[in-house]
């Protein structure tokens, strides 16, 4: 599945400064639908060269990373839950200060 | 969690304020789900009737917006010039911003600060520790080390946006903090033991107290910062009930700052006789850099400082008026 | 405008004086990396008596070194100088202490056992001659939750049976035991009140709405036992930290006007006059004092507080870890908010004189000012908070009350993490509530409060003259 995803106010840095990543994610085996819950697995473990714990804490992101899926919060659409479709731009943007 | 709406019921679902398009993004403050257009109209309404309400610009007056290329300075400076014209405020707007001289640093936000003078219209005034201060923050760190520069950075940063102000000669200067910024304050001050700060952070304009003290070292403030995120997960109004605290605290009146004198030498307000960044300075100038570091109150505590005088004249410190 | 403190990236490895701080203090306990040996020998010595071998360490403020003995009669001091400071227990009093189980109400109890015997021997010794001085009485409540929060039977008959020994292995004198269950807030004739209970904790959304509700209702039911046994005190075993947490809590919850109320040595808003003995010790503290004198604690009922609570309490405990005495400092802090007039011990109508001169003379010797500010217009009837403002002080002139007018009568913050936001719930939350609460909203509490207040008024003006 291909997706867009962009990475600021900082975080970026986690990545070897590239903002812009666009990426193929298989679907993980034996699901259907791609979900949030799997894509920031996947990023953690791709993407992300240092200190991932400034991006993730627990299966989720950190406090103070906002995460939009089109253009869209996800708190609207389920948080982890979100489903994801081919073409999809995910946006993840640190409102920390010092980002 | 109400993880069984996928995608589609999301787009089926509305706008709360205009019900036409799809919504973007949740308010913390009143969990409206709303569009980006009507997001921006009721956001730049609200900082207008703040503005109004708190009479905060007479017409006429030089503002310099204090811009250091992040994500709050950026959308201060889009509203402010924005609310401007709108509402015809007739204020002279400036970005200001300061330079500490750290080489690759700031060259990214300092991009972003001229795309904003460029896109905003707003004439952008760059000042730097080496037109303020007459030392860079490379050159102090080749000359200290990296073991205390944050004392100068802390210092000198505190100071930079009002002696910048200052040499634009404007009227007043507005800084992009937001109430995650001002119950951090409230915080800060509470765990500092600050009572007297804490009198008055939340008020909306600091005034002659000068600006709210914010360098503090880097792992403090995240820890705080990650403290008031997961406050705002699990209940989104405790930002705003911390400023609500803040305000409704009783502290007496009779409750003072301390002692409010200006530097004998600079002019910038400081409970010394000396402000810190002229003790700071003061070391540096006479190859003494551990001056004012840690408890003792270096030259503070010297009365012969002025046989020291013709050695200040060494390196200008940007001498300004106020 | 993004912090002014970013700079600090491009460079800085030491990030905070405490670091320092920490680092010296590391230096201190192992002392002999100097290779002095007199050095070493001086940094061990007990910081008070300068003989013994300092054995503890405390996270004080000032991080102090202690030899057992020290140590105990410091935190003793404490406890001590709280208490005749602020007049909190007086010879006629009769005392009720809450116990929890945990350590802070555990050292409590010890603490007021001890004082007790200390007042007996000096009454035994004077007791010929003078019979002027009686001893206080001391009685033990302990709340029973088991009801909201289940444990099994074998524990909860162990930990009733170790409240039991700790209890009569307390001397001198035999105390009174009141294990009561928190259904009693509700009046004996309803037999059904665990289930209202339930469903009146039910009723709010909230995860730490009905966490403070549930310690509202623990409040209530600790008043009721006092009233109902004729205690004259109510002491409880807050100590810094938690009151450090209660600090951070109230403010984020938006409580910032009541704040001062609750943090004070005295309470006297309540029927039963309320007093913390421990609000200058730090849990360290106490959890060492319970370690070096095998004081037994009651695990069983130990609660995990979840919500803006939990944040708060792990929160704190990172502050506290990073500089031990940041607890201090927020209870410091908040200390200089202005308290109300009833943050003091009222004083008793009897002997008035006497009464009269010897509060002048304790004023004097502990420096403390009179409480100046004005009384609030009116109380919370939930959590009892002072209101500065009432919206609604004409309502309660009927005595009728609505579910509306009552919820109307709360304090913004329990409107908002206590009451439900739909009417009908908030009608069947108005049900359930314990009679003594509807009670305060309709007429009681403002009115017997304003009296009570009214005498603490008085005497702070007779003070002064």
């Amino acid at each position: 599945m291909q997706l867009t995803l962009e990475f600021g106010g900082g975080l970026e840095l986690l990545c070897d400064s590239v903002k812009i990543h666009s990426i193929d994610v298989d679907l993980p085996a034996e699901e259907k639908k791609l979900t949030m819950k799997h894509l920031l697995a996947w990023v953690r473990s791709n993407l992300i060269k240092e200190r991932p714990e400034m991006f993730m804490k627990g299966d989720t992101v950190r406090p103070g990373v906002l995460v939009l899926v089109n253009d869209c919060d996800w708190e609207l659409s389920g948080q982890l839950d979100t489903t994801l479709e081919n073409k999809d731009v995910v946006v993840f943007i640190s409102t920390l200060h010092g980002g | 969690m109400d993880g069984a709406h996928g995608g589609e019921k999301t787009k089926s679902r509305l706008c709360s304020i205009c019900n036409q398009r799809r919504p973007a993004l949740k308010r913390p403050k009143t969990l409206q789900q709303i569009c980006r257009e009507c997001f921006y109209v009721v956001f730049e309404e609200e900082i207008h009737s703040v503005i109004v309400n708190n009479k905060l610009f007479k017409p006429g007056e030089r503002i310099a917006i204090g811009a250091s290329g992040g994500k709050d300075s950026t959308v201060l400076a889009y509203v402010m010039s924005e609310l401007n014209r709108r509402h015809n405020y007739g204020l002279d707007l400036f970005l200001l911003s300061v330079d500490e001289g750290i080489t690759g640093y700031r060259d990214d936000s300092l991009e972003t600060v001229k795309r904003n003078e460029i896109q905003y219209g707003l004439p952008l005034k760059v000042v730097s520790y080496k037109d303020l201060y007459g030392w860079t923050m490379d050159e102090i760190v080749k000359m200290i080390g990296l073991k205390n520069n944050c004392t100068f950075c802390g210092v000198f940063r505190r100071q930079a946006l009002d002696r910048g102000a200052a040499l634009l000669k404007v009227d007043k200067l507005v800084t992009g903090h937001n109430a995650d910024d001002i119950a951090e304050t409230v915080l800060l001050n509470i765990l500092r033991g600050d009572i007297a700060r804490l009198s008055r952070c939340t008020s909306i304009i600091t005034g002659e107290d000068g600006p709210i003290p914010r360098c503090k070292p880097f792992k403090y403030t995240y820890e705080k910062e990650i403290f008031i995120k997961d406050l705002e997960r699990i209940r989104p109004r405790a930002i705003l009930d911390i400023i609500k605290s803040g305000e409704d605290f009783r502290i007496a009146t009779s409750t003072k700052m301390p002692e409010q004198g200006t530097c004998q030498r600079c002019g910038y307000i400081s409970s010394q006789k000396w402000c810190k960044a002229c003790v700071l300075l003061e070391g540096l100038n006479r190859g003494l850099p551990k001056l004012g570091i840690g408890r003792t109150r270096g030259v503070n505590r010297k009365d012969d400082q002025h046989n020291d005088a013709k050695n200040i004249q060494s390196k200008p410190c940007g001498s300004l008026d106020f | 405008m993004a912090c002014n403190g970013t700079g600090c990236e491009s460079g800085c490895y030491k990030d905070s004086t405490g670091d320092e701080v920490e680092k010296s203090s590391t230096k201190k306990l192992n002392g002999d990396v100097n290779g002095d040996g007199n050095h070493h020998r001086h940094q061990t010595t007990c910081l008070k008596c300068k003989a013994a071998e300092a054995t503890i360490f405390t996270g004080g403020e000032g991080g102090s070194r202690f030899c057992a003995d020290c140590f105990r009669s410091n935190l003793y001091g404490k406890f001590k100088l709280a208490v005749t400071s602020h007049a909190m227990i007086s010879p006629t009093d009769k005392v009720l202490v809450a116990f929890s189980g945990g350590p802070s109400s555990r050292v409590a109890l010890q603490f007021v056992s001890e004082m007790q015997l200390k007042s007996q021997k000096n009454f035994d010794a004077t007791a010929i001659r003078d019979r002027s001085l009686p001893v206080f009485g001391v009685g033990v409540a302990f709340i029973d939750e088991t009801e909201l929060h289940p444990i099994t039977c074998t524990d909860f008959n162990k930990a009733i049976e170790d409240i039991k020994e700790i209890v009569s292995n307390l001397s001198p004198t035999k105390k009174e035991l009141h294990i009561v269950p928190i259904r009693n807030i509700y009046s004996t004739k309803t037999s059904d009140g665990s289930e209202t209970l339930k469903n009146l904790i039910n009723t709010v959304s909230d995860a730490t709405g009905k966490e403070d509700l549930l310690s509202h209702l623990r409040m209530l039911s600790l008043q009721k036992i006092a009233i109902e046994n004729g205690y004259t005190k109510l002491v409880l075993g807050s100590c810094t930290s938690r009151i450090a947490c209660h600090v951070l809590a109230a403010t984020v919850k938006g409580q910032g006007y009541s704040l001062a109320a609750d943090i004070q040595y005295a309470d006297a808003r309540w029927e039963i006059p309320v007093v913390l003995p421990l609000r200058d010790c730090l849990i360290q503290e106490l959890n060492i004092l319970c370690s070096l004198d095998s004081l037994k604690i009651v695990e069983e009922f130990k609660d995990s507080r979840g919500g803006i609570n939990g944040l708060v309490s792990s929160f704190v405990k990172l502050l506290q870890e990073e500089n031990p005495s940041r607890e201090c400092t927020i209870v410091r802090t908040a200390g200089k908010l202005t308290p109300f007039p009833f943050n003091k011990i009222p004083e008793t109508n009897t002997d008035s004189n006497d009464v009269h001169l010897a509060s002048q003379r304790r004023h004097k010797k502990f420096n403390l000012k009179p409480i100046e500010s004005l009384p609030p217009d009116s109380f919370c009837p939930i959590c009892n908070s002072p209101i500065r403002d009432l919206q609604s002080v004409t309502s309660f002139t009927n005595s009728q009350t609505t579910p509306e007018l009552f919820g109307a009568a709360c304090c913004s913050s329990c409107q908002y993490q206590i009451l439900p936001e739909e009417l009908s719930s908030m009608e069947e939350f108005y049900s359930f509530l314990p009679q003594s609460i509807i009670e305060r909203a309709r007429n009681g509490n403002q009115k017997w409060i304003r009296e009570k207040i009214q005498d603490c008024l008085i005497l702070d003006d007779e003070d002064e003259v």
